[in-house]
């Protein structure tokens, strides 16, 4: 499927002799009939290539919500505590997984507002410690540090945004919260879909 | 730009190398009967490149393959037609080879000295067939699955190393992963790689003597370019475009139910298949699978000699027409063979009713790790329907088959109950020309029972008029989901003439104490009044020691409570057709 590249040629060649408009009909029929089967192939398919862009476009729906822990369990003095987040269904391309492990959140409490915080440090992703003697949050990697409110509280730390927050809410007696994950190591908290 | 030709082309020659493709000689001039190989370059180019998308989405494994191409078809963007045009090329393709094929016989093109030339042209005929035939297992669909068994048990019959190379193919002895990794490797990597070494080959003879001149020629002799291409484009957007419309027409390539070596399926291979499939019904599996192909391999191997005679070539065009012919009609004895078959268009409707309901229920649920023939299997709605099939459909009938869409060879010898308890269904048990016909009790005892002989037989003209009211009042009983409850007031007025005027209740009991001598009709046609009457319709609430034949399926055990209560909701579910 090399016709493209003949038009540099034609005119080399001195064998060959037919009227002008006609041969010239000839070889731009030629050259569009060739074109078409060889993009054909191509066409028939490139939607299924831009598949995941097009369906990530059209996922900004709600993300759905997940139980995570008894309200009791949670100290009300605000002491923060790590729970992993079980997400009930999770689909993959062509298969659906049931009770998924997805991560893990740091939730905290006062009185009924619970905040939750993604485990992962939105600097490169490790896994952000609670430290309780300090009562801060550190990271072992880069050596991050956040406040109790998630904002980055020493001016070394290489992390470009305090520890990303998800929406919770409390219902019968249970804390359930939108599960995310954020772009790493950029200002804006942008949820990755 | 021309300078950056200049310097590509003193790097590597390219223009002479583009010159000589382009400026091939066509003695004669350019004509339509030059255009089928490029034609086969073309879909074979199609097939490449749609393989190639297609791969992007398929996962070939026993969980995953049938499940990922449920995906390209039903979730992928644009997935359906990329999976249809691929479908319907190779099936272009094979025509394409026969009308290839047909044009270099006639021709005599296959001639010295273009012997070798002829035989990589059948080599390519065969690894185009072995791409279709290891192609449309990959879904692993019932389909797929079937024909895999069919073709690899062939294989099997190769004398001596038979058995083993079965295993070699299969993966072992079992199918599974391995076979569809296996055929996945054929069809995507060794065969295509196969077919290209061939096709260079087959090009390059083909360019070393020319093309071969149907005299009289037609015209003073032209070039490849630009002629004789045009004639080759149009053909291929012939092609093309019939591809297109196939597979918008038929909604792109079909996907049947997921493989299930524990349900039968009606296996057929693809069309350009079938001469061969309907051959075995006639010929021992080694003739088919060996002698014969020997034979005629062999025999088209030497075509080239034999056609060096007038005589000799006059024989050759007539084999491959008595070969077209003689598989043309095959291929209609199949098709007409199968039509004739009820009980195998009942299968085949049966096959697209499971692949329609596991797409609707993977759409709705989603298809979980051990596959979509999970999804069919617990289904209740499919099991409804087998456990009717397998346990009621000797002596009911659902619709007048046995719940799945089959004939029933033994005649019926128990009611009808597609519709049960509906009022339609009671009204019709409450007549006694139909009480007393097959369609009702006419092949039980109870053809000539009390109620026949002593109650329907005997009711007066006025009677006869409130026996469909009663019907109307047992139906509500059922509370059928596809119909509308009565109301009290109604149902009360109803229940004086169940009451009074006919006096059912001397020996049927609705909503009281003590045992009549007929069956009890509280809730009758309920889900719970039905359970009950399946785990044990000798109960005294039921028939007693009046049943005839109706086997105490709960009682002895021959169905589990769950089963029962999937048979007894899937009656429910839905009236009677017509």
């Amino acid at each position: 499927m090399t016709e493209e590249n003949k038009a540099p040629f034609d005119s080399s060649s001195d064998n060959y002799s037919e009227e002008g408009p006609r041969r010239k009909f000839i070889v731009v029929s030629t050259l569009a009939v060739s074109a078409v089967c060889g993009v054909f192939p191509f066409a028939a398919g490139i939607t299924t290539l831009l598949d995941p862009v097009k369906k990530s476009a059209g996922n900004k729906e709600k993300v759905p919500w997940t139980k995570v822990a008894p309200l009791v369990n949670l100290s009300e003095d605000g002491k923060p505590a790590k729970y992993e987040i079980i997400l009930e269904k999770v689909k993959d391309a062509w298969t659906t997984y049931k009770n998924v492990p997805a991560g893990a959140v740091y939730l905290s409490r006062k009185g009924e507002e619970v905040t939750a915080f993604n485990l992962k440090c939105p600097h490169l992703g490790c896994a952000v410690d609670y430290r309780s003697k300090s009562d801060d949050y550190f990271c072992p990697c880069h050596n991050s540090t956040f406040g109790l409110d998630g904002s980055v509280t020493d001016a070394n730390s290489p992390s470009p945004r305090g520890l990303d927050t998800m929406d919770t809410k409390v219902e019968d007696g249970f804390v359930w919260i939108r599960f995310q994950h954020f772009r790493p190591n950029i200002v804006e908290k942008i949820p990755l879909a | 730009m021309s300078k950056f030709l200049d310097w590509l082309d003193d790097r590597s020659g390219i223009r002479g190398l583009v010159k000589e493709a382009l400026y091939e000689k066509v003695p004669g001039g350019a004509r339509w009967r030059y255009v089928w190989g490029s034609c086969l370059t073309f879909a074979f180019f199609t097939q490449v490149v749609t393989g190639t998308l297609l791969w992007m989405s398929y996962s070939p494994s026993a969980q995953t393959a049938w499940e990922s191409v449920y995906f390209i078809q039903y979730q992928v963007w644009g997935g359906w037609f990329l999976r249809g045009v691929h479908h319907y090329m190779a099936q272009a393709m094979i025509v394409l080879l026969v009308l290839h094929l047909m044009q270099v016989m006639i021709d005599g093109a296959y001639k010295a000295p273009r012997e070798l030339n002829f035989w990589f042209g059948i080599a390519l005929l065969g690894v185009t067939l072995a791409l279709s035939l290891t192609g449309y297992l990959l879904p692993w669909d019932q389909k797929g699955f079937w024909a895999t068994a069919v073709a690899t048990n062939l294989v099997a019959e190769v004398p001596i190393i038979g058995p083993m190379l079965q295993k070699i193919v299969v993966g072992g002895v079992e199918y599974g992963h391995q076979t569809i990794t296996r055929f996945f490797a054929l069809h995507a990597g060794i065969l295509p790689a196969a077919l290209i070494a061939l096709v260079v080959g087959h090009i390059y003879l083909f360019r070393k003597h020319g093309i071969h001149v149907k005299e009289p020629r037609p015209k003073r002799d032209s070039y490849f370019w630009p002629d004789q291409i045009l004639k080759d484009g149009v053909a291929c957007l012939a092609v093309l475009l019939a591809v297109v419309f196939l597979t918008l027409y038929f909604k792109g390539a079909p996907l049947g139910p997921p493989a299930d070596p524990s349900n039968e399926f009606p296996a057929r291979p693809e069309w350009y298949f079938l001469f061969l499939f309907q051959l075995l019904k006639y010929v021992p599996a080694f003739w088919g699978a060996v002698i014969i192909p020997l034979v005629f391999g062999l025999l088209i191997f030497l075509q080239p000699f034999i056609g060096a005679s007038r005589k000799g070539h006059q024989f050759n065009i007539g084999f491959w027409w008595c070969l077209l012919a003689g598989a043309a009609g095959l291929t209609f004895l199949a098709f007409s063979e199968d039509r004739e078959n009820i009980n195998h268009g009942a299968a085949v409707r049966e096959a697209e009713w499971q692949a329609e309901r596991v797409v609707q229920i993977a759409q709705e649920e989603g298809i979980p790790p051990t596959g979509a023939v999970a999804l069919l299997r617990s289904d209740r709605e499919n099991r409804g329907r087998r456990i009717f099939s397998a346990h009621c459909s000797s002596c009911h009938r659902y619709n007048g088959h046995d719940g799945r869409g089959y004939q029933v060879e033994d005649d019926q010898s128990a009611p009808e109950l597609a519709g049960f308890a509906s009022v339609d269904w009671t009204t019709k048990l409450l007549n006694y020309e139909h009480y007393v016909s097959a369609e009702y009790f006419g092949g039980t005892a109870f053809k000539d029972g009390t109620m026949a002989k002593k109650v329907l037989k005997k009711f007066d003209e006025e009677e006869k008029k409130l026996l469909p009211e009663v019907a109307l009042l047992l139906s509500d009983l059922a509370e059928l989901p596809y119909q509308e409850s009565l109301g009290e007031d109604r149902k009360e007025k109803l229940m004086d003439i169940f009451y009074d005027d006919l006096a059912c209740i001397d020996c049927h009991d609705i909503d009281s104490e003590g045992e009549g001598s007929a069956p009890d009709l509280t809730g009758y046609g309920s889900k719970k009044w039905m359970v009950d009457f399946i785990v044990n319709p000798e109960h005294e609430r039921f028939y007693g020691k009046k049943n005839d034949r109706m086997p105490a399926y709960g009682r002895d055990k021959k169905l589990s409570t769950e089963e029962i209560e999937i048979v007894v909701e899937w009656i429910r579910s839905r009236p009677a057709e017509n």
